[in-house]
């Protein structure tokens, strides 16, 4: 187990280094620059701006330099906000972000699953079409849809929740009901989908049946020999989910103006703000990394058939 | 001895519905089985062999499919208008069934101590520990080396054969009246099939169960069975005990089926025989004979009717054209 | 001696029933149009279809002509000039009400504008005809026609999730069945490129590409690329998967036998006995193209003004939703509809084509 998580974590490294320098090229490459937006600065004074950032230098200098902070931890200044490091944004969203994104993947996990369960139990019935119907407008509404549609109605007609802000914010806890509701909607269709299918197909396996045949209450059948065989495909579901739940909370932190590193990201993007997006994509690919890692050993441990030599 | 008929199936149907039509999987299947009996279902593949077991067991699955009529009664009730709880006390515990392929019918996510237990407690109401002990004690009768060690394992570090063991010893565990094993050996190699065929055999007679044994080939039912029913497209076509089927087989197909049996004591350097054309597909069968186009005495009778149900004698039936009045 | 007559027929089987000879195809249309929900998306994709590329000869108004006197109107039966006048006659009611209860002094100049702009309108409204106009799904901020814009922004839309469709399907193809077609190096090169492309938080990768272009660029075209050039993946995976399981099967064996190059196995063999999956794929992906596009036209990043996407749109009316929610909900629900049906329709094409499937849920 301990060699397969080194040697797993091991072949992280190379895909993560790939991913630094291809974007740092490309963003490179980008005609215009984080200071050309600005009204014309004197020449001697953009030319002072350049050397203090290292912008005079040879590409392949700048990028060894920034490769070398980068191995340190050290992501850079902004080129925008004067005062502040990168480690000091991302530093400050991240939480909040990691956050947004546990907690809808949380709600979508239980919701999906016990919605899916559900209507795989009551197949064909009425419980079973509305709750896929449901599903598949869940995974046909996209979140910029039905961000600002909740809002309308549940924040600006009805005021029962406020529009936007955060935790810290006075209405505390309320802030979070909507962001986490927008974002988890297709991923709960998804895995509510996805477990009433697989939890169908279990339940006419032979394994169950051969259950049946000992005599076994329907209820203690599903309980102890149908849910872990049909809920190991949601398991592998949950690395593309976490990397998906991460790009939407781009779109649900701009509408909900929260403020996580989509919101950072889209920002800089935006101002081409090249150390906070190179940062950004630093710690978005080490998250999905990290999420699929998990994912994968995740696996290992409830499927016996697998083991990690 | 007639009277200690344990099981009695009269006139089974079972159907699925199916988006090409009707499908009869199993229609009008009448037999008896008496007390450590061991009855063989000989078929050609989809001849509803399967089906008709699972019908016995009400395990059908619905839907598609759902049980058209018929009764069977086992120890006097009908297994068919038994409640739910009812026919869970059977279950396992009066009947077992093990089945045709070990490898899926194992739960892979399950130790086998776990899967054995839960039977052992559910019916007999021992402890887990007595449980336990005793589903270890199973084991070791079904052959399995070092059962203290192995119970513990998942299914997965099982070879098919062993498994088939496994299943074995977890349908004999509550000591069922009847073992209904659907094809046991279909899926293992040549050399353990006999093996487990004989271990089928010395344990049954040991515990006194009877036994359905389910198989395609009337070779492995040879040595084993006391009677013998042969299926064809959802009916039994001819029935009677193993010597009688044997040694005088009267419908076409049962012919046929013997004479592809390959024989040890004649040796012959002819090709094996085996019975040309396919099976049909029994969705939306006409009324007629539905082995007709594969007969080789087939008559114009055969085309429009299905042929009455001749009684050569005790529990000596035939379904052909050939005898009864139609002669 | 019995007088059967064997299979003289093929239609008939041996027990001389009228059998229909049924193609792959056939049987998984007979099973798509008993998939009530499938045809009822197949019905509403093709009313899309229809009305957004027929929009230029159907009597739309234009999506880009401005109307100052003519915005936000909500959406109505009536003629816009009625329209406006009540609502510049409620106007009216409230200031004067402001300024005679609450002694708003400093609203009497709005009140003077509006009684002037009452004035000019009422003069117009019965002579001039664009005061006949019937916007029957209001109108934006800039005075254009709801209905026409949301038709055209669905025109871009689905245009790019069909063009993203294709080319991420053509990209898909073709690298797919080299590396399952010639495997070794190849394969193992493609593999590690897509394992790669899997491991990048793909749409962040787009943001940054079209970040970097130069404002006021043709974005449209870079758009679509852009998004296709990472949507290829899946389709390549599930075509190499198709080929390597069919390349030993014994029709392509045969085709060998009987001289045939690869690329005759390729196009005549292999593929058309993956189309099937490649349909199913292409279809399901096409409303995450439409997504995709949408948000980040959202966002900003996407088609540029004067053109208009279904995320344009809604971006833009989320600005004034709480006093014009039509700006928002009608490229909203249009949109939401449209991928809808396009979901249903996808699902239903799955479960016809491939009635076997285990990717079912
Ligand atoms: N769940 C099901 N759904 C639809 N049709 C079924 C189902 N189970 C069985 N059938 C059909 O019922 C018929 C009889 O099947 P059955 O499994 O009893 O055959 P069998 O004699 O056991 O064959 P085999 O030797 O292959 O096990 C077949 O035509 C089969 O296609
Ligand atoms: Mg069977």
């Amino acid at each position: 187990m301990s060699r397969f998580i080194v040697r797993r974590f091991l072949s992280v490294i190379p895909t993560l280094f790939i991913i630094v320098t291809l974007s740092f090229f490309l963003i490179r490459l980008a005609p215009g620059g984080p200071f050309s937006g600005e009204k014309k600065l004197p020449p001697e004074i953009m030319a002072n701006i350049m050397r203090k950032y290292h912008m005079d230098e040879p590409l392949v200098k700048q990028y060894f330099r920034y490769m070398g902070d980068v191995l340190q931890f050290d992501l850079g200044p902004s080129y925008r906000y004067k005062d502040q490091t990168v480690n000091d944004l991302i530093g400050n969203a991240f939480p909040v972000s990691v956050m947004l994104g546990t907690m809808a993947l949380g709600t979508a996990l239980l919701l999906g699953t016990i919605v899916g369960i559900t209507s795989a139990l009551k197949q064909n019935k009425w419980q079973d079409y509305a709750a896929m119907s449901v599903a598949v407008l869940g995974i046909s509404v996209p979140a910029f849809v039905v961000g600002p549609i909740l809002m309308l109605i549940f924040a600006l007609k009805l005021k029962w929740l406020p529009t936007s802000g955060w935790l810290s914010s006075r209405a505390g806890a309320l802030t979070l009901i909507m962001p986490i509701i927008t974002l988890m909607m297709p991923y709960f269709a998804y895995i509510a989908r996805m477990s009433r299918g697989s939890l169908i197909e279990v339940m006419r396996s032979d394994y169950v049946r051969t259950a049946r045949a000992k005599g076994l209450k329907e209820s203690v059948v599903i309980r102890k020999h149908v849910l872990k065989g049909a809920m190991l495909p949601i398991v592998t579901y949950l690395g593309p989910a976490f990397s998906g739940i991460i790009t939407g909370s781009v779109v649900v932190e701009q509408i909900f103006v929260i403020p996580g590193i989509g919101r950072i990201f889209v920002q800089s993007a935006l101002n081409r703000d090249y150390t906070v997006i190179m940062g950004d994509v630093i710690v978005y690919s080490i998250i999905l990394i990290a999420a699929n890692f998990v994912v994968d050993i995740l696996y290992g441990l409830l499927d016996p058939r697998i083991s990690y030599k | 001895m007639t009277d200690d008929v344990i099981l009695q199936v009269k006139d089974l149907k079972a159907y699925f519905k199916l988006d090409e039509g009707l499908l009869k999987a199993v229609d009008g299947v009448s037999f008896d089985l008496r007390k450590g009996e061991t009855l063989g279902i000989v078929g050609e593949s989809g001849s509803g062999k399967s089906v008709t077991n699972l019908a016995i067991m009400r395990l059908i699955p619905s839907p598609p499919g759902h049980i058209a009529g018929g009764e069977v009664v086992f120890m006097g009730d009908d297994i068919l208008k038994m409640s739910d709880d009812g026919i869970r006390k059977i279950r396992g515990n009066k009947i077992s069934m093990i089945f045709q392929d070990p490898m899926t019918c194992l739960n892979p996510f399950l130790k086998i101590s776990t899967q054995m237990i839960e039977t052992i407690v559910l019916h007999q109401g021992l402890d887990k520990k007595a449980a336990k002990e005793k589903a270890v004690d199973m084991l070791k009768l079904a052959g399995i080396p070092a059962p203290e060690k192995r119970i513990d394992q998942y299914p997965h570090q099982f070879s098919g054969g062993m498994r088939q063991r496994v299943m074995i010893a977890m349908a004999l565990s509550c000591e069922p009246e009847i073992l209904i094993a659907d094809e046991p050996t279909t899926a293992l190699d040549v050399t353990i099939q006999a093996q487990i065929l004989e271990l089928i055999n010395e344990l049954s007679e040991r515990l006194g169960t009877a036994v359905i044994l389910i198989t395609h080939s009337l070779g492995v039912v040879a040595g084993m069975c006391d009677s013998i029913c042969v299926m064809y497209a959802g009916r039994i076509v001819e029935r009677g005990t193993a010597d009688e089927i044997f040694s005088d087989p009267r419908h076409p197909y049962t012919q046929g089926l013997i004479k592809s049996v390959p024989r040890l004591d004649k040796v012959s350097t002819q090709r094996l025989y085996s019975i040309p054309g396919q099976p049909p597909n029994v969705i939306n069968l006409p009324d007629c004979c539905p082995f007709f186009p594969r007969c080789e005495r087939a008559m114009d009778v055969c085309k429009t009717k299905y042929p009455k149900v001749a009684e050569l004698g005790d529990k000596r039936t035939v379904a052909c054209w050939l005898y009864g009045e139609g002669k | 001696m019995p007088s059967i007559d064997k299979n003289n027929d093929r239609a008939t089987n041996e027990f001389n029933q009228y059998v229909k000879p049924v193609s792959l195809w056939a049987d998984a249309w007979k099973r798509l149009r008993r998939n009530k929900m499938a045809v009822l998306g197949m019905w509403i994709v093709a009313i899309y279809m229809v009305v957004t590329f027929g929009a230029a000869l159907l009597p739309f108004k234009s999506y880009t002509e401005q109307e100052m006197l003519h915005i936000n109107l909500p959406p109505s039966f009536k003629p816009a000039g009625v329209v406006a006048l009540g609502r510049l006659e409620e106007r009216k009611v409230e200031l004067e009400a402001a300024i005679t209860r609450s002694g708003r002094a400093d609203l009497k100049q709005d009140l003077t504008r509006i009684e002037n702009e009452i004035i000019q309108l009422k003069g117009e409204v019965d002579t001039d005809p664009k005061h006949k106009r019937v916007y029957i799904l209001g109108t934006d901020y800039l005075g254009r026609d709801m209905l026409a814009r949301t038709i055209y922004g669905g025109q871009i839309s689905i245009m790019i999730g069909l063009i993203g469709t294709l080319t991420a399907a053509m990209i898909g193809i073709v690298l797919g069945s080299l590396g399952g077609y010639l495997g070794g190096w190849v394969d193992n090169l493609i593999g590690r490129f897509v394992d790669l492309m899997y491991s990048l938080p793909y749409m962040l990768v787009v943001i940054i590409i079209m970040s970097m272009l130069p404002t006021g660029s043709n974005s449209i075209f870079v758009l679509y690329i852009a998004i296709a050039m990472i949507s290829w993946l899946t389709i390549s995976r599930v075509v190499r998967g198709q080929i390597i399981s069919l390349k030993n099967s014994e029709f392509v064996e045969a085709a060998r036998s009987m001289g045939a190059g690869s690329g005759r196995i390729i196009f005549r063999h292999l593929l058309p006995n993956s189309l099937g999956i490649i349909i199913i794929y292409s279809t399901l992906q096409f409303p995450s193209f439409i997504m995709n596009e949408s948000f980040l036209s959202f966002l900003g990043l996407g088609v540029s003004a004067p053109r208009a996407s279904w995320g344009t749109l809604v971006s833009e009316g989320v600005q004034g939703m709480q006093l014009y929610p039509w700006r928002l909900l009608v490229p909203a629900v249009s949109m939401t509809v449209f991928l809808f049906a396009m979901n249903f329709l996808g699902d239903g094409l799955r479960d016809a084509l491939d009635p076997q499937s285990k990717n079912r849920n």
